[in-house]
């Protein structure tokens, strides 16, 4: 595999990644004056959110998002008739999102000097990184390394996964083709977003989960409106259920299962496996440099993303949960602004999660759950989205917009949202978190009229008891 | 009364209701707004309270269940009202809440070592910790968390060095800003005697090269207290006023009393007798029994009598405080000694019996000495520390009579008490002492 060729290069830094982390990490390290080698092991940069995660399953969701304004139109007195699917179109106009980024990303690198080798980068000392690429190695010796490789789906084992048929999120993405019927195995983000691009596109979706309800970690009742328009849209969602065997057969996949009802089977075109992700704490040889790796698989890491060797960094998915590329984000520039010497930690108050379904779930600070489990004393207010303009303009009542407050401070300490555009919207409510916002500043703070953000404002009005869109009888 | 709480009226077309979530169980207190269980329709959610205070006989349903107008959810008990005390300081955001929380805690357990035999007084070593108070403060102000900081602030006392929770907010809602943040810092640097932050760290030695060493680890509680003393010593400017007091006659009452006190199954110690004589004193010269406002420009004079007695116990020194020493008596507080001491040794105090005291003891005469100078346990003013009581000549005019003189060592803090006065203090002290009966006076 190795072919004669190999390059020497000393660098400040060496980013081993081009994902959201690895990038941020590189180029911030670059802007603070730092000479900076980027390794990645794809010929294109931008790791698995630009060309296989959150960005091409947003551009999906989008197409999705139109069939299904198109079919509820209805309604409003438009009229489309079944929209014509060209699979391939589709999938182009996907990529060429993608491209666009990426592309994008190869101009920022240029025109920061940032030097891109390709391969797969391992340790081999803690102060060398061997790079093996198609056309031969570099060997790298660096003062300070970051490690950004990132996470993959985890896998099942004894699932036939040299069947096509199976796949995971990267395969799903890839659209080969419309299943008549889909499996998605895993209620969680991931599996529920797909679910909602193969129904948009035509497929009988199921849905299994093991947990007794969908997006475990999020609160009960931001899942319930999700779960209510999912349940008339999707063929079946199965909780409590276990997948004990998937059997290739002629005519599909022989999926069985162990439910509250006892055990079933169904036979499927395609199955999608999204249980959850793990770091890749395999791919880079960790123990060479003496990295210390716990025993979920992460990098064990410190505020400033320090590993146990004080000049090894490791940032996103291989460093811990949320596996979030805003987090990834904020971690690499942590670890360049350190590496640079400044007094940079990482040390948010909150980190948002968005599911991308329709209607969206978004959540930060603390949940509900949470809250009752750590005898947390809140107070909450609650706006239902059936009483805001806006949402009834977009024919939508569903939504729910719900803060958590310091029973003693009135500070915001969390923010769940469900509806269209929640994912938008809780970026104000970490904002309020991390500003010491309570539930004064949010109501007197003027949001503009008609909008869905409205909700926010109104919802810390409950809680104060001074909202005048809804009758809340006063208890107090 | 057994109050039935039902399904209250659904309105127009709502025939049916769910039980989203049941949020108490059987036997739970709840006040009258306090929230039994969630119900949902399609469209709104609403809360169906207790109404009234008492405790939860019966929850009929559980989240799942479909009910309908009228249908019976829990019955409530409003006889046995309890209104359970809310706890203090919710857990938020904030950076230092939880190191709080453990100091709080850790305030030292206390170690009456001389209860058991004859010896007059309970031991107490000599670094006195202080009760960490600030958890329980009754001066939390509206928002008992500590300050808020955005993260361009908590970035900006990263870069300079600064402990967020050492910082008072001047901001709207006590919020910390950069000025605040800078203003600290300054203020650190320009005052010498301020937190230390002047002072060089002193130098670390590897001891090993002599010889050889072994490493133990210290406990929280030790830890805490060099923490405490570490940060109060430099700032307070104290000085030990000693003086001796005639206890024969004291001595001789506490002896006769042991009958009595046996009946009561109390030990009598001179500890106990100590406290009641300190408090008649306290009353005489109340700024003995106060706290130095943090503005420096008033003294926050207390009109309780708490007394923290030094306990030492395996771990470290611990502060147990007996609260109203005023309003107990004499065999009163002695048990309360016995009491406090006894579950300090056994590490069984509540945070909130280790703090609160606006005055402390520490004896050592149990073990032995003539005199030390025990630390003022900050936010203290004074402590008064005792050691041995000694048989000593005593010239009474015309001949040297034995007499049993117990030292008194009284340190305080000379920011707020002058030399004359804590000389004044203890001379009263000493007097109230040698003829116990003036504390009815």
């Amino acid at each position: 595999m190795a072919k004669a060729e190999k390059t020497s290069i000393e660098t400040e830094v060496v980013v081993i990644g081009a994902g959201p982390g690895g990038y941020t990490a590189a180029f911030r390290a670059a802007d603070l004056g730092k000479k900076v080698v980027l390794v990645e092991r794809f010929p294109i940069l931008g790791g698995v959110c630009l060309n296989v995660g959150c960005i091409p399953s947003k551009a999906l969701l989008h197409v999705a998002k139109v069939v299904d304004e198109a079919t509820e139109s209805a309604d409003m007195g438009v009229s489309f008739g079944k929209p014509t699917i060209d699979l391939d179109k589709v999938r182009a106009g996907k990529q060429s999102v993608v491209g666009k980024l990426t592309g994008g990303l190869a101009g920022l690198a240029k025109q920061r000097k940032v030097q891109v080798v390709q391969g797969e980068g391992r340790f081999t000392s803690a102060t060398e990184l061997l790079v093996t690429g198609e056309d031969g190695d570099t060997c790298i010796s660096f003062e300070n390394a970051v490690v950004a490789c990132g996470s993959s789906p985890t896998r099942i084992p004894n699932f036939p996964y040299d069947d096509p048929r199976l796949m995971d999120s990267t395969g799903a993405l890839e659209l080969e083709d419309i299943p008549k019927k889909l499996l998605v195995i895993g209620g969680g983000y991931i599996g529920l977003e797909m679910a909602s691009v193969y129904h948009a596109l035509g497929s009988a979706v199921s849905v299994v989960e093991f947990m007794p309800a969908l997006l475990p970690g999020a609160d009960a009742d931001l899942v319930k409106p999700l779960q209510k328009r999912l349940q008339s849209k999707l063929a079946e969602i199965k909780l409590n259920t276990k997948v004990t065997d998937i059997k290739p057969q002629k005519n599909g996949l022989k999926v069985s299962f162990e439910g509250p009802d006892g055990e079933a089977s169904g036979i499927y075109d395609r199955v999608l496996v999204s249980v959850g992700r793990r770091p890749n704490s395999q791919l880079f040889d960790a123990e060479k440099a003496g990295i210390e790796i716990n025993e979920r698989g992460f990098a064990v890491v410190d505020e400033q993303m320090r590993t146990s060797v004080p000049h090894i960094f490791a940032i996103g998915d291989i460093a811990g949960d949320p596996m979030l590329a805003h987090k990834a984000v904020h971690e690499g520039k942590v670890a360049a602004e350190v590496i640079a010497g400044m007094k940079s930690a990482f040390d948010p108050l909150a980190i948002p999660a968005v599911v991308f379904t329709d209607p969206e779930v978004a959540w930060a600070g603390v949940t509900e759950a949470q809250a009752k489990e750590q005898d947390i004393k809140y107070g909450k207010g609650v706006f239902p989205w059936a009483a805001n303009g806006r949402s009834l303009s977009l024919h939508r009542d569903e939504g729910m917009t719900k803060i958590l407050f310091d029973e003693q401070s009135h500070r915001v300490i969390g923010v769940g949202i469900v509806g269209p555009g929640a994912g938008d919207l809780i970026a104000e409510g970490v904002l309020a978190i991390e500003m010491g916002a309570d539930a004064e500043d949010l109501a007197l703070t003027i949001h503009p009229h008609p909008t869905l953000s409205e909700t926010v404002a109104m919802a810390a009005e409950v809680f104060d008891g001074s909202v005048t869109d809804i009758f809340v009888p006063k208890r107090k | 009364m057994k109050i039935e709480i039902k399904v209250p009226g659904l309105g127009d077309g709502v025939d049916q209701v769910d039980v989203a979530a049941v949020e108490v169980a059987e036997g739970a207190s709840v006040g009258a707004d306090d929230t039994l269980v969630t119900l949902e329709t399609d469209k709104a959610a609403m809360d169906i309270p207790a109404d009234v205070a008492g405790t939860v006989v019966q929850i009929l349903v559980k989240a799942g269940d479909k009910l309908a107008e009228g249908d019976l959810i829990a019955v409530v008990d409003s006889e046995q009202a309890e209104e359970s005390a809310e706890s203090d300081a919710p857990e938020s955001d904030s950076q230092d809440s939880e190191t709080e929380k453990s100091e709080a805690a850790e305030t030292e357990p206390a170690e009456p070592v001389a209860e058991e035999n004859d010896e007059p007084t309970p031991v107490a070593d000599r670094p006195t910790p202080p009760a960490k108070a600030e958890t329980a403060a009754p001066d939390a102000g509206s928002s008992t968390s500590s300050a808020h900081a955005s993260p361009a602030v908590r970035q900006f006392a990263r870069e300079l060095g600064a402990d967020l929770g050492a910082i008072n907010g001047s901001g709207r809602k006590g919020r910390i800003t950069r000025s605040d943040v800078t203003a600290f810092v300054k203020g650190l640097l320009t005052s010498g005697s301020g937190g230390g932050a002047g002072l060089e760290p002193l130098p670390d030695y590897d001891h090993s090269q002599w010889g050889e060493t072994e490493l133990l680890s210290l406990s929280r509680i030790r830890q805490l207290t060099a923490k405490n003393l570490s940060r109060s010593w430099p700032q307070i400017p104290q000085v030990t006023q000693f003086d001796e007091s005639d206890i024969t006659e004291l001595e001789a009452f506490r002896q006769a009393q042991k009958s009595l006190a046996d009946q009561q199954e109390v030990k009598l110690t001179l500890l106990a007798l100590v406290m009641k004589a300190v408090v008649h004193s306290l009353r005489s010269f109340p700024d003995f029994n106060s706290s130095l406002h943090a503005d420096g420009q008033q003294l926050v004079l207390k009109k309780y009598f708490h007394i923290g007695v030094a306990v030492e116990t395996e771990a470290g020194l611990v502060v147990p405080v007996v609260r109203d020493v005023d309003q107990k008596g004499i065999f009163e507080i002695a048990a309360a000694l016995g009491d406090l001491s006894g579950r300090a040794r056994q590490r069984k105090l509540k945070p909130d019996e280790m703090q609160g005291s606006s005055f402390t003891i520490s004896s050592l005469g149990g073990i032995g000495g003539t005199a030390f100078t025990p630390v003022v346990n900050h936010p203290n003013v004074a402590i008064l520390g005792l050691s041995r009581s000694q048989m000593k000549p005593v010239w009474d005019g015309s001949e040297f009579q034995p007499r049993l003189m117990l030292p008194l060592s009284l340190s305080y803090d000379h920011r707020v008490i002058d030399g004359a006065v804590a000389a004044r203090f203890t001379r009263h002290l000493a007097d109230n002492l040698a003829d116990i009966r003036r504390v009815l006076l």
